[in-house]
């Protein structure tokens, strides 16, 4: 920089400003292209976030076991056969397994003096928070003792700790579910976002020992036969999933009677690969964007070496007078640089408000925009890089006019 | 102060080679006001670009204040145009949106070092030329003859050693054309300034002390002018 900066600076804006629709438009290519980059970064950090997190969190390696009809014609299908508590056990004490729990639920009213409120009431035990992935938030949580005891004990989800309760503190408080009295011992966290629920409140349903559900509230058929709709299994770490997988589907067979010829009448599942695909799907968004902000970026440095060389053109006896009375040929091509660079920054910073607004707006839950210094500074500088690149060739031409072909210019 | 050596530069004009200049050799005391005449065509006005460094001769040199300014890099050229220069053009060429002020300004943010107190300067050039309370018009709101006298305070604010004008008086008419060219004279005997003046007009030319006459690249006359007898 041979003039001092601000003149340089002060004198591209009047001229930016001479023609301040035509500035505006070739700022626009720019402003998109700039907001889309940062969009681009901001949720390609969110998804990163996101599949770090849940492969952090046991949700990554989780198996799902559930009952199913076996196939084939239905006069020769056994029936319907649930999982039970023995199995439980057995696979919780195989090795590679952290925890394994039980689903069992089904909604009864949650009744208290002030209210009424209709939730799912989950059959839980000791491994039920760590396997789905809940926290504690006062109180304690469902203990082996309790299952044993059968104790009336219930903690509450944060929905239900919000509509039964509202500003009260809820531990140590008699509500009733079904019939039953029960007494709360403790409330939980907002469930994480990780995973699937269709749509669903996450946080409104009640836990209570399973034992206790099935002995006072569901009877019949799980009671007798201590019935478990669903395991979820939590492996140590990712690899042992298919030895446990393995495993369980031995353990099963044997209860079940099943020989290894025989199509299983149940199903394991393993959700590690649809979280591989969800990881994709978040990958393709980030380059799509990512393609349509470097296209953007491109074609609006086009649009800005094309305004920038207009301009040369238009100011061909300015240039002559300039190198005339003394401006160098690196004068000239500061004066202009700095004119595209300041189109190119001035529209940064537009498309970074852009791009920022945007991510301040829900964008579904599968989609989150992480805001970071590091990506605002990539976006913003992008932008830096088209003027520079673009600009630099008008500015190079007007440097090099002829200073007395220029001064004759009509 | 000037002298050119020998000065030779063609161009190429549609096949045939036009000698703008041949073999030039000319010198010009410092305080000096000389005009230089001919028709279009003549070399004046490349004799002109020569001096002012704007072009490079094909062949001779042009040695200003003991320097060969034909052989000087671009850096070096702007530097002399800046320091040892002033130019008044026929056209006025200023800046349309800036003011009076602004105008005369704008060879200064080009010198290095910085010269101190740049806007007062400019202000003491413009009344030089009579302008003194016009600095802060713009060129459209002055007449045409103001605006010319803006642009030769442009040339003067940086206290050039040298005033190039060419066709200073070209695009104004006759009064006014006398008003400038009265200006010139002053600048010239009462303050020294070496004036280089282009012109066809015989009469405006008569204004300065010499007058060399061109004609096909070649000083075909050297004489006094009859000024002082005028």
């Amino acid at each position: 920089m041979t003039l001092p900066g601000f003149r340089l600076l002060r004198n591209a804006f009047g001229s930016l400003a001479e023609h301040p629709l035509r500035t505006l438009l070739t700022m626009l290519g720019i402003i998109i292209g700039v907001a889309a980059v940062y969009a681009m970064l901001a949720i390609g950090e969110g998804a990163e976030k996101k599949i770090l997190e849940s492969l952090d969190g046991p949700q990554a390696r989780t198996i799902t076991v559930f009952p199913d009809w076996t196939r084939g014609r239905s006069s020769q299908r056994r029936p319907y056969r649930r999982l039970n508590e023995a199995d439980l056990l057995e696979i919780r004490a195989l090795p590679g397994v952290e925890a394994a729990t039980g689903n069992l639920s089904r909604e009864y009213p949650v009744i208290t003096d002030a209210t009424d409120w209709s939730s799912d009431i989950r059959g839980a035990d000791q491994d039920h928070l760590f396997a789905n992935d809940l926290k504690i938030e006062s109180g304690r949580a469902i203990t082996q003792t309790d299952l044993e005891q059968k104790e009336t004990v219930a903690v509450l989800g944060q929905t239900v700790t919000r509509n039964v309760f509202g500003e009260q503190y809820p531990v140590g408080a008699k509500i009733k579910i079904g019939n039953v009295p029960f007494t709360v011992v403790g409330t939980l966290k907002k469930a994480s976002d990780t995973g699937w629920n269709n749509g669903r409140d996450r946080d409104n349903f009640v836990l209570v020992p399973r034992s206790t559900l099935r002995d006072r509230l569901v009877g019949g058929d799980y009671l007798v036969r201590n019935h478990v709709n669903q395991f979820r299994i939590v492996g140590e770490d990712q690899k042992v999933l298919d030895q446990i997988e393995n495993d369980v589907g031995a353990i099963l067979r044997r209860s079940r009677g099943l020989s290894t010829a025989d199509a299983p009448d149940f199903r394991i599942l393993n959700f590690s690969a649809n979280r591989q695909q969800f990881a994709e799907t978040q990958r393709t968004l980030s380059i799509l964007l990512f393609a349509m902000g470097a296209v953007s970026l491109i074609v609006g440095g086009v649009g800005v070496m094309n305004i920038m060389l207009v301009s040369v053109s238009e100011r061909t006896r300015e240039i002559g007078l300039r190198m005339s009375l003394g401006a160098r040929g690196s004068d000239i091509l500061s004066q202009f640089l700095v004119e595209a660079l300041l189109i190119c920054v001035l529209s940064g910073l537009i498309g970074l408000g852009i791009g920022y607004g945007v991510s301040n707006f829900d964008l579904g839950e599968d989609l989150e925009m992480v805001f970071s210094w590091s990506n605002a500074l990539l976006a913003f500088g992008s932008a830096g890089l088209i003027g520079m690149i673009f600009g630099f060739l008008p500015a190079f031409r007007a440097s090099r006019l002829n200073p007395v072909e220029a001064l004759r210019h009509e | 102060m000037i002298r050119t050596v020998d000065l030779c530069k063609s161009y190429t004009l549609g096949g045939s080679t036009v000698h703008a200049l041949d073999k030039v050799t000319v010198d010009v005391m410092p305080g000096e006001f000389v005009a230089v005449i001919g028709s279009s065509g003549s070399g004046k006005s490349t004799l002109m670009n020569m001096l002012g460094g704007l072009d490079k001769p094909d062949s001779g040199a042009v040695v200003i204040n003991e320097k060969d300014i034909s052989q000087l890099s671009g850096r070096d050229l702007a530097a002399y145009r800046g320091e040892t220069l002033g130019f008044v053009f026929q056209q006025f060429q200023l800046m349309p949106r800036r003011s009076a002020l602004h105008n005369v300004m704008l060879p200064l943010q080009y010198r290095r070092p910085r010269l101190p107190d740049g806007e007062h300067r400019a202000k003491e050039a413009l009344t030089a030329v009579g302008l003194g309370d016009r600095s802060h018009h713009k060129p459209k709101e002055l007449s045409g003859g103001q605006q010319q006298r803006v642009a030769i305070a442009r040339a003067l604010v940086g206290s050039p050693a040298l005033l190039l004008a060419d066709e200073p008086t070209g695009a104004l008419d006759s009064r006014t054309s006398s008003e400038i060219m009265n200006l010139l004279v002053t600048l010239n005997q009462r303050d020294g300034l070496t004036i280089v003046l282009i012109t066809h007009d015989l009469e405006v030319a008569h204004y300065a002390s010499r007058i060399l006459t061109m004609s096909d690249g070649q000083i075909v006359s050297d004489q006094p002018s009859n000024k002082a007898a005028a």
